[in-house]
């Protein structure tokens, strides 16, 4: 065993225990330095995410590193980079900043074991590590009510799910005589019929998945959870942690479906179509921008569901780049949130509502380079070309829409038309806080906008437009990825 | 060393607008140096990568993009003798511009917006695909879009850019409903395996379109190549989209010189000259030996000639009378490619593009002067000029030059069969060539048209350019202005530009022979009629050099002699002249009755009231919007904040799924 593969996640979990045992030894204020380091390691295991090629199985084939666990870790690992970079400002001085970056690399590592997991127990321990050290996250302004709402809400709906989840692996474990996953599809492809059993396992792992995935009508604690939890923690759960839940789909249900033959697709066309609606119809009425964002955050979710639908590489593909894209679109317009906050509070100490969209007015003149990143972040998941959110969406719908003419069915571009429409609905709740930011008069002066911030946003505006600019490198990893999704 | 960076051509001016957008307001003179830089150093490397690949070289760069696309570069004779005229006279009027923008506060943003559209019109000239090409090009509308409605406040101003913007739309819309075709057609014969494209090669690049074009459907081929030149005639304000161009001399002086004389016009050539090899396959069903589509974008081009000509002769603006000389000679250049390109093959390109470079010089300095002398007296009415010459001295002369050179003035002593070469300006050598075209054309394919119109077109325009030099510089000052010579920073460029405008004509043997190996170099074959050698009587050589004098002769006549009393011809109970000052009514054609009237009362009244009444009022007010809000404020309550609600919302979906797929799979 090549244990090289597995350096990220290690290089992160030494990390972590080596962040707290920094942060029991120095004063609450070097604990500042905390950030740096966290981001320097996260940095280095993206390198090495990056760098190393190769494919491998571990404990068993417990873990696997393919293409597949190699782009979600890149998802992953870029967006706690962001949420990290970010905190250096958002939590400067706080003193319990060593258990805040700890719990942070931690959920990474539980992030990045689901990707990799190829055994339902490994799955569920990565899917727990993240949720536990997110729990915890979501409620960190101990004193912020809000705060403590989410995560007690996230916690509670997400014990429930997890319950699901676990019962859902009992059933198939029941059914199959095993946990790891390429045993189980080795069993569906032996016996295809479909048993009730198998179709209740799958919506219990449905179930299970879909509350990570936010997807309608396991979505419930979202937007609560978004709204309540600090916004750089928004920025990891809906960007990076809500992935889990798509790679962990990808992983057991597609290859699951495929080896059984299953024509599930209504059941998730269905779902995608009124997730999609109804995040974006419920977005429009929103005052709180980080609950909008919550709200598209489940639309979104929506679009990249419909990969489930056909289930083709191309399709799959679409919708693991549209889930790159996403992450870099929201954790950037998160970060670009506690930019606001963070100008908001420095005019006033004891201001409400930060995030109600007045105080984004005039944003363009008061701090411009976090309005326009918004701009861009907008505009990018509105699905605007060039930007990643339309390299995305525009595989994603295109290849729906080659289906449709290939099994000449309607149902398939109804679906798309439905998505197409939704898509421009959603225009309509970005263009509304572009107006604001650049058309209302500003509220105060210009603000000199904080550097960790500043470079967390800009980075993020550079991946979008990057890969909108230069996608074919992305294309072609998601085509490998949609490969071992389908078990080419 | 130079191909190798040939990338910066376009990278420098656009780091360029960046930096001079957010620093220039810090910087010297509205950050203009920045852009000088970075443009003479676009120069310096075209230059450089000309003299590396002269004589029979190409720089060839490729990146994939994505979906079989690629970003790439492609530096031919073609290419290269545009990327040096863009960038040189990019570089003059960004000079110029230092000292006749200096008063402006909103300098920052001009020199960045210039700088933007230089990097886009670069990048149009070196773009190895059609992808890129349209992109670049479509930066480039944008950029004069922005450029004319520079001073925004202006009613007018604004009006034009919209103007510019949707007429030029008009015709980048069939620019990419060919390209769409195009694309179709290629994808077509590659899955019928009658081609295949070759590795390293990808489906939008010229090379693999030129190899296409011999296996597309001919009247598929026709289409697209028609589609093409119908963003050429948007781009180039050929006829009938000429409208908006005049209207665009609402920018600042420097941007008509930049953009509606020199280089973004030129691009619609460019784009024809470029793709030419597809112009040449289409099949000849009109007129035999002659393919269909050369033969349009003959008549529309010689049209357009003439036709511009004839209400350049009474504007009254100074910037206006150039603007329809801008057409009209677009209009040659559209010309050349046609009626040449049927009977010589490529040498048209050759001619029409150095016609195009030629008119690059003379242009820029025409607008340049008017420029000057805008500046100095302070009016665009040649009514209130006159009398300038012995105050500004340097701009009467070389704008002199300047329209000896579009007059076409020069000597054909070659061409009588003496033993000496050709004298005379730049115009001369490049719009005789033209003609010439035109003549043996018509010679051998019997169809004298286009040499009529191109014959006509330039008395017309030898006439019109000295009634504006006459009325400008000579006779008495008709107002009271205190006009001085404009400042060195100014005038220097304008001597520059009338040394090119006087003796670029003489390069021009080498450049036909340079120019013309451009597609032998890409391994495109084109057929050349071979006749016997084409030998006109004297007089008809003689004749344009006689057209342009007795032009001359004529101005001189009337406006500088007054040897015709013109308020008589001018008076508004001449139809000929009303028609003529009112543009063929075409403003009120285009602007009242199928702007206002059509568009504005039936489409978009009917547009509104579809929105107003059906979509907003019946739909989105009474059923979707109300739903939407309907449905908004119940999944609002449906998110009572209560988890245990929640947790019910979450078991009751599960419970759902089940049922549903019990349903389906029957059987638990």
């Amino acid at each position: 065993m090549n244990y090289v593969l597995l350096a990220p996640e290690i290089l992160l979990t030494v990390l972590a225990l080596i962040v707290i045992f920094i942060g029991l030894l120095v004063s609450d204020r070097s604990k500042n330095m905390l950030g740096y380091i966290s981001a320097a390691g996260l940095v280095a295991s993206l390198v090495y995410v990056l760098g190393t090629k190769g494919e491998g199985s571990f404990f068993y084939n417990a873990l696997v590193i393919d293409p597949l666990s190699q782009f979600f870790k890149l998802i992953f690992i870029v967006v706690s980079l962001l949420a990290v970079i970010a905190s250096i400002k958002y939590f400067e001085n706080n003193r319990n900043q060593d258990e805040y970056y700890a719990l942070i690399l931690l959920a990474t590592v539980g992030m990045m074991v689901v990707a990799s997991a190829n055994d339902l127990v490994s799955l569920f321990v990565g899917f727990e590590l993240a949720s536990m050290s997110t729990y915890v996250l979501a409620g960190f302004e101990k004193k912020n009510p809000a705060s403590l709402e989410a995560a007690l809400k996230y916690f509670i709906i997400g014990s429930l799910s997890s319950a699901l989840m676990l019962f859902g692996m009992s059933l198939v474990y029941g059914v199959t005589g095993s946990t790891n996953i390429t045993a189980i599809i080795e069993f569906f492809k032996a016996n295809p019929a479909v048993s009730g059993l198998d179709v209740i396992a799958m919506v219990f792992l449905v179930a299970g998945f879909g509350f990570k995935m936010a997807l309608v009508p396991f979505h419930m604690w979202a937007p609560d959870t978004y709204e309540g939890s600090p916004s750089v923690v928004s920025a990891l759960l809906a960007a990076g942690s809500k992935k889990m839940g798509f790679v962990a789909a990808f992983r057991v249900l597609v290859l699951a479906l495929v080896a059984l033959r299953a024509d599930l697709w209504v059941t998730f066309g269905i779902l995608a179509v009124i997730t999609m609606t109804y995040g974006n119809i419920v977005a429009i009425s929103q005052r709180s921008i980080k609950r909008m964002l919550a709200y598209s955050s489940i639309a979104q979710a929506g679009y990249i569901a419909l990969a489930f639908v056909v289930t083709t590489q191309m399709s799959i593909a679409g919708g693991i780049l549209l889930a790159l894209g996403h992450a870099l679109m929201k954790g950037g317009a998160f970060i670009a949130v506690a930019v606001v906050g963070y100008m908001v509070l420095s005019d006033n100490k004891n201001a409400k509502n930060i995030d109600d969209i007045e105080n984004f007015a005039g944003l363009g003149k008061r701090a411009p380079i976090t309005a326009f990143a918004l701009f861009v972040f907008f505009l990018a998941l509105a699905g605007i070309p060039p930007s990643a959110g339309f390299i995305g969406k525009f595989v994603l719908f295109y290849s729906i829409t080659i289906e449709a003419v290939r099994q000449a069915s309607t149902w398939f571009l109804i679906v798309v038309i439905i998505a197409i429409l939704n898509s421009a609905l959603s225009i309509y709740y970005y263009a509304r806080v572009i107006r604001y930011m650049y058309v209302l008069p500003p509220a105060g002066e210009k603000i000199k906008e904080p550097a960790p911030y500043v470079i967390a946003i800009v980075l993020a505006v550079i991946g979008t437009i990057g890969i909108g600019l230069y996608p074919q490198p992305f294309i072609e990893m998601a085509m490998n990825a949609a490969n071992v999704v389908l078990g080419v | 060393m130079f191909g190798e960076i040939s990338a910066l051509i376009v990278l420098l001016p656009v780091l360029a607008f960046v930096l001079t957008l957010f620093l220039g307001k810090k910087l010297p003179s509205g950050g203009a140096y920045l852009p000088i830089a970075a443009i003479a150093g676009s120069f310096i490397i075209s230059l450089g990568t000309f003299l590396e690949i002269y004589p029979d070289g190409m720089v060839q760069q490729s990146w994939p993009w994505f979906a079989g696309m690629n970003i790439g570069i492609l530096i031919d004779p073609l290419a290269v003798v545009m990327l040096m005229m863009v960038s040189f006279v990019s570089l003059l009027i960004h000079i110029y511009a230092v000292g006749y923008m200096a008063h402006d506060p909103a300098k920052p943003r001009y020199f960045a917006e210039t700088s933007l559209f230089t990097a886009a019109m670069l990048s149009v000239v070196l773009s190895d695909n059609i992808l890129q090409f349209f992109i670049s090009w479509e930066l480039v509308g944008l950029c004069s879009f922005l450029l004319i409605g520079f001073w925004y406040h202006k009613p007018s101003a604004a009006a034009a850019a919209k103007k510019a913007f949707l007429v030029t739309r008009v015709g980048d819309v069939l620019f990419l409903a060919g390209i769409v075709l195009l694309y179709v057609n290629i994808s077509e014969i590659i899955t019928t395996r009658a081609f295949s494209i070759e590795p390293g090669n990808f489906i939008l690049q010229f090379s693999t379109m030129f190899e296409a074009a011999k296996l597309i459907d001919p009247t598929q081929l026709t289409l697209i190549t028609l589609l093409f030149f119908g963003g050429a005639v948007g781009k180039s304000g050929q006829f009938p989209l000429h409208g908006w161009l005049p209207d665009a001399m609402e920018g600042p002086t420097t941007v008509s010189a930049l953009i509606h004389a020199a280089t973004m016009v030129t691009a619609g050539v460019y784009l024809v000259a470029r793709t030419f090899p597809m112009f040449v396959a289409t099949p000849d069903t009109i007129s035999p030996g002659v393919p269909d589509a050369l033969l349009i974008v003959a008549y529309v081009g010689g049209f357009t000639a003439l036709f511009a000509a004839t209400m350049g002769l009474v504007m009254n603006d100074i910037k206006r009378v150039l603007a329809y000389s801008t057409v009209s000679q677009l209009g040659y250049m559209m010309l050349a490619l046609g009626t040449a390109g049927a009977v010589l093959g490529a040498k048209a390109v050759g001619i029409s593009m150095f016609h195009l470079i030629a008119h690059a010089f003379f242009k820029a300095l025409l607008f340049l002067c008017a420029g000057s002398v805008i500046h100095a007296v302070g009016t665009n009415d040649i009514r209130e000029m006159g009398g300038l010459f012995g105050k500004m001295k340097i701009t009467a002369i070389t704008m002199l030059i300047a329209a000896l050179a579009l007059a076409g003035i020069g000597f054909p002593f070659a061409g009588l069969g003496m033993p000496i070469m050709n004298i005379g300006t730049a115009g001369f050598f490049s719009k005789d060539a033209i003609i010439e075209g035109a003549l043996e054309y018509g010679e051998v394919k019997g169809d004298m048209i286009p040499y009529g119109m191109a014959i006509l077109a330039a008395l017309l325009t030898s006439i019109y350019i000295f009634r504006l030099w006459f009325m400008t510089f000579t006779g008495k000052p008709r107002s009271e202005r205190h006009a001085h010579e404009s400042p060195g920073v100014m005038t220097r460029p304008l001597m520059i530009l009338a040394i090119f405008a006087l003796l670029f004509g003489f390069s021009q043997l080498g450049f036909y022979g340079y120019v013309e190996k451009n597609f032998e170099l890409m391994n495109v074959e084109i057929a050349v009629h071979e006749g016997e050698a084409f030998h006109p009587s004297p007089i008809i050589v003689m004749l344009p050099v006689i057209v342009g004098v007795l032009g001359i002769l004529i101005s001189y006549a009337i406006y500088n002699r007054r040897m015709l009393d013109m308020s008589k011809l001018v008076s508004s109970g001449n139809p000929i002249y009303k028609l003529l000052l009112n543009r063929y009514y075409e403003p009120k054609l285009g602007a009242d009755i199928i702007g206002v009237k059509l568009t504005h009362g039936v489409v978009a009244q009917s547009g509104e009231f579809i929105d107003r009444k059906i979509i907003d009022g019946l739909v989105i007010d009474n059923i979707i919007g109300k739903t939407v809000f309907m449905l908004g404020e119940i999944v609002r309550k449906l998110q009572t904040g209560v988890v245990q609600n929640y947790a019910s919302v979450t078991l009751l979906g599960l419970g759902l799924l089940i049922i549903l797929l019990k349903i389906k799979f029957g059987g638990i």
